[in-house]
């Protein structure tokens, strides 16, 4: 047998030392400097039709290395973690500093902290790496026969699993020296049915693709229980093939836990991120409408709306530790009762607004520098169940699961797209309605917020694709979120434009 | 590492793991990437990205593993890991075995050595003008430079062995009136092989000029509007089309609105897959794909009528069909996906922009586009989506004011069917779900296209 080199969890004694030599080479020629070591292992499966479409298993390991030099940065990194490797990618890195340096106006602030010491691993009940293969492919060929079953008008099914095991070590000039190891896990089935028109439609469980996400073990995959909703879905695809449109007008707006997460992700995560305030985002992401003159000033939403910044959220995508600048995870509020109070920070970005970085730093691998990445950014809930608030609805439309996005370069406006609606009529779910959308400016939309579900109805959502920076970064982050209503939103349907 | 290193390396692994049926496709890049923002250079980095993906074949049960770690050693695990998981997987139906040696690929350069030598300081000395023109012209920079240096190889026990070597550099710059906070934004991009050809120059000056005409944008109602799109506007509108459209599983599915032999947009559209051509400006791409099939010109939208798909190797098995070379490493790195690596839409006759302009008597031009979706209803590709760094107001053939940016909702081919001009130049854009490809578009008048969402107000008018 080969020497097994698939997840080689931490480092060997040599690369240890090689690690804290290249480090030793820095101090004196850096003002900071850190080296990120990551090991990954990951496993990803999908069945389509009941074939098997992915079965792939995958690990990478290497280090970042990221110097300040006199005044800006510089980024290099290796696979190899021979000391020579190292050596000559700290010498790169230094180098890129040195030469970015006349192009930049001022040193860049990066205030002093203290060092970082310990261990965070997430808690995981049952290995999933240590499940067999056919275990994990007979857990997805289940839902997928039970969606297929019946035939016509379902045209396709397909499950996915996907784990990741992620070990990060972070050692930095200033002392500090964390390990943490990581179990991200996600889970979910789709359907298509095929009407005689051509037109299919989707429904998802249990949201869609790359949002049901977490961290923890196999035991969470067991609480989703696919086959157990796989007729539901199957049944709502076929029956949104005869719906009626959802109507154009200006309605009442349930939306449920899931799409309150991508409406949190897209129009609260994203432009309480200070780089894209301050406009280090442009090369891609875009600017953000909330600027910091606005803080502790501008009434983001109505004063039902609390959203907090919480990297220490159980089970979170964005949960850690410490992030990747050896920042503590902690729990910031960005909208405290309407009013938005704060970002989410680095050291650096932090410093320009005089405040403490709120650690949010993080690097999707060893071979990309941190970015400003949302951790669990969530709704706090208020009171009562989802039927309640339909009880509550006069007339209105109930939206759910998200079916596409899409909102400008400062997060203002926004449309979404969701794979099925109800109208709903005196308190009554009342029909099915097909391809949904909504759209809004984020502001208005957050004010006219009257009602949020109790902590009943409140889960935390992942999102293992969430993208930023240039060369684009794939990030695992996570919202808590419950269903909300929304008063006079213009809503209507993807099907005539 | 080079492509005939790493196919050397692909070899050696799979004659060293032993296995009757295995495929290793290794591809390394090296990217030097110096991004800027508010007039700085803030980010420069180096990043190395290697990555091997194996698949071993037992009969029709395939599994697939990958490492970053480009060692022989790592390689052969990674084919033992694929090979102790295939027995235990399903049979994937239409699996037709690892490529053989095939046809062979096109003859296309694809490197410059100045791209590939390219070091901090060259990239660096080239953006120092670029951040002093456009902070001389009242403005802030942003964007990026990058030069890239990319090797891929594939072997099969089967006798495949291909190497290829590429270099890309780009250069996207933008002129804004705030740093983050919205306002006027002027774009400039450009692509080519050689980093010493990217008209950095030419296009500082055209984001500056976009940048200058944007200021004070007045509002828009939303409705049907005449649009002249740029080819970066049209250049995300057709990836997204190649996601939603061009694929074989997505034909298979039934969510594609490709219906072979029938005329499905309008008669001056062309649209072909071609990773083959041999030049600097308009060939990117490495020719052949991750199963080492030979990349093939397809002309997937002939004047409007559907002609042909994309297929990698198992769904062309199925469909009875030839696999076009279209073969991708799918979502983060996993297998499945098929698409294309090199899209190229036809021009028309127009001379310029201007000469599209001065057919609209009351419509807008749109410079880019920002967060398309066209998820809504693939059948009729329908997309979403906002303007971006640069909305302007036509009246009678002229640039008449900046808008505020607005959202568009309407079906792309549709709208295409109501294109009644396109430039002759075309301009090479980068992808950008996945690097290393490009759309290569023209500038194009559509008719009566739908903007549901009323320009962007103010800042100050919302919060």
């Amino acid at each position: 047998m080969p020497r097994m080199l698939w997840f080689v969890p931490m480092l060997t004694r040599e690369e240890e030392a090689a690690l804290r030599a290249t480090l030793g080479r820095l101090r004196g020629r850096a003002r900071y400097a850190e080296l990120r070591f990551v090991s990954e292992r990951n496993e990803r499966l999908r069945v389509r039709d009941g074939r098997p479409e992915q079965a792939s298993t995958g690990g990478t390991r290497g280090v970042g290395i990221r110097v300040l030099g006199e005044k800006t940065w510089g980024f290099a990194c290796t696979p190899d973690v021979s000391e020579a490797a190292l050596a000559a990618a700290a010498d790169r890195a230094a180098r890129i500093a040195a030469a970015s340096a006349p192009l930049a106006r001022a040193p860049a602030a990066f205030p002093e902290a203290a060092a970082a010491r310990g261990t965070y691993e997430t808690r995981v009940l049952r290995d999933p790496f240590a499940i067999p293969l056919d275990e994990k492919m007979a857990a997805l060929d289940a839902p997928v026969r039970e969606l297929l079953r019946g035939g016509k008008p379902v045209s396709s099914a397909s499950a996915w699993m996907e784990w990741v095991r992620l070990e990060k070590r972070l050692l930095t000039t200033e002392g500090t020296d964390t390990t943490q190891r990581f179990t991200y896990g996600g889970a979910g089935m789709e359907v298509h049915a095929l009407g005689d028109d051509g037109v299919s439609q989707r429904r998802s469980y249990p949201t869609w693709q790359g949002s049901e996400g977490f961290q923890g073990g196999w035991e969470k995959l067991d609480a989703l229980d696919l086959v157990g909703h796989a007729p539901e879905i199957r049944d709502e695809a076929v029956a949104l093939l005869t719906a009626p449109a959802c109507p154009e007008g200006t309605r009442d707006l349930i939306l449920d836990a899931s799409q309150v997460a991508l409406q949190i992700h897209e129009s609260c995560g994203h432009p309480t991120e200070l780089d894209r305030a301050l406009g280090s985002e442009i090369s891609l992401a875009g600017g953000s409408f909330l600027q910091p003159r606005m803080l502790g000033k501008l009434r983001y939403g109505s004063d039902l709306v609390t959203l907090v910044a919480d990297s220490t959220s159980e089970g979170g995508m964005g949960t850690f530790g410490w992030d990747d600048e050896a920042v503590a995870a902690g729990r910031h509020p960005l909208v405290e009762r309407g009013t938005f109070v704060d970002y989410l920070s680095s050291r650096e970005t932090a410093a320009a607004l005089g405040r403490p970085s709120t650690g949010t730093m993080r690097a999707d691998g060893w071979n990309r520098p941190p970015l400003i990445r949302m951790v669990n950014v969530s709704l706090e809930p208020k009171k009562g169940s989802l039927d309640d608030l339909l009880a509550d609805t006069k007339d209105g439309i109930y939206m759910l699961v998200d079916k596409s996005w899409s909102i400008d370069d400062l997060r203002l406006n926004f449309q979404f797209s969701c794979e099925a609606a109800w109208e709903i009529k005196n308190g009554k779910k009342t029909r099915l309605l097909r391809d949904p959308r909504y759209t809004g400016i984020t502001p208005e939309f957050w004010r006219s917020c009257d009602a949020i579900c109790g902590p009943d109805e409140w889960r935390l959502f992942g999102i293992s694709t969430c993208g930023k920076g240039d060369p684009m970064q794939i990030m695992q982050v996570g919202h808590g979120a419950a269903p909300a209503r929304f008063r006079a939103v213009s809503v209507g349907n993807t099907g005539r434009a | 590492m080079t492509g005939a290193e790493l196919l050397a390396l692909c070899r050696d692994a799979l004659a060293r793991a032993g296995e009757a049926h295995a495929e290793v496709y290794a591809t390394h890049r090296a990217r030097g990437c110096a991004r800027f923002a508010g007039g700085e250079l803030g980010q420069h980095m180096e990043l190395d990205e290697p990555l091997a993906t194996v698949r071993v074949a037992r009969g029709k049960r395939v599994a697939e593993a990958q490492t970053s770690q480009l060692e022989v050693a790592a390689i052969v695990d990674a084919i033992a890991r694929a090979a102790a998981a295939a027995p235990l997987l399903p049979e994937s139906e239409g699996f037709p075995g690892f490529a053989g040696a095939g046809e062979p690929t096109a003859a296309a350069s694809r490197f410059a050595k100045d791209t590939a030598d390219a070091t901090p300081e060259t990239r660096a000395e080239l953006l120092a003008p670029v951040l002093a023109r456009v902070r001389d012209a009242g403005l802030f920079a942003a964007g990026m430079l990058e030069s890239a240096r990319g090797a891929a190889a594939v072997a099969t026990t089967e006798g495949c062995a291909r190497s290829h070597d590429d270099t890309i550099a780009s250069f996207k710059v933008w002129a804004l009136e705030t740093p983050g906070a919205g306002g006027a934004a002027g774009y400039g991009g450009h692509m080519h092989q050689s980093l010493a050809a990217l008209a950095i120059e030419r296009e500082t000056e055209r984001a500056i000029r976009m940048g200058t005409l944007g200021k004070n944008p007045i509002e828009l109602d939303a409705g049907h509007y005449d649009v002249v799109m740029e080819p970066a506007a049209m250049a995300e509108l057709l990836e997204w089309l190649s996601q939603i459209a061009f694929g074989a599983p997505e034909f298979e599915q039934g969510g594609s609105p490709m219906k072979l032999g029938e005329r499905i947009t309008g008669e001056r559209v062309t649209i072909r897959e071609d990773a083959t051509l041999d030049d600097p400006a308009f060939g990117f791409g490495v020719p052949f794909d991750r199963e080492g099939t030979a990349r093939r010109p397809v002309t997937l939208i002939d004047h409007g009528v559907a002609r042909a798909i994309l297929y990698d190797r198992t769904y062309a098995a199925r469909s009875g069909a030839a696999s076009t070379g279209s073969a991708q490493l799918g979502e983060a790195g996993g297998a499945g996906a098929i698409g294309s690596a090199s899209l190229h839409m036809d021009g028309g006759d127009a001379a310029s922009v201007d000469d599209l302009l001065a057919g609209i008597d009351r419509g807008l031009y749109v410079c880019r586009l920002h967060y398309v979706n066209g998820f809504l209803e693939t059948p009729r590709a329908v997309m979403t989506g906002l303007t971006r760094d640069g909305c302007f107001l036509v009246e009678r053939g002229k640039i008449a004011r900046a808008v505020g940016n607005m959202r568009f909702t309407d079906s792309l081919l549709e709208g295409l069917a109501r294109c009644d001009a396109m430039t002759r130049d075309r301009s090479a854009i980068p992808t950008w779900w996945t690097d290393g490809g490009s759309v290569v578009a023209p500038a194009v008048r559509m008719r009566g296209f739908f903007f549901n969402g009323r320009s962007q107000r103010a800042l100050a008018s919302i919060v």
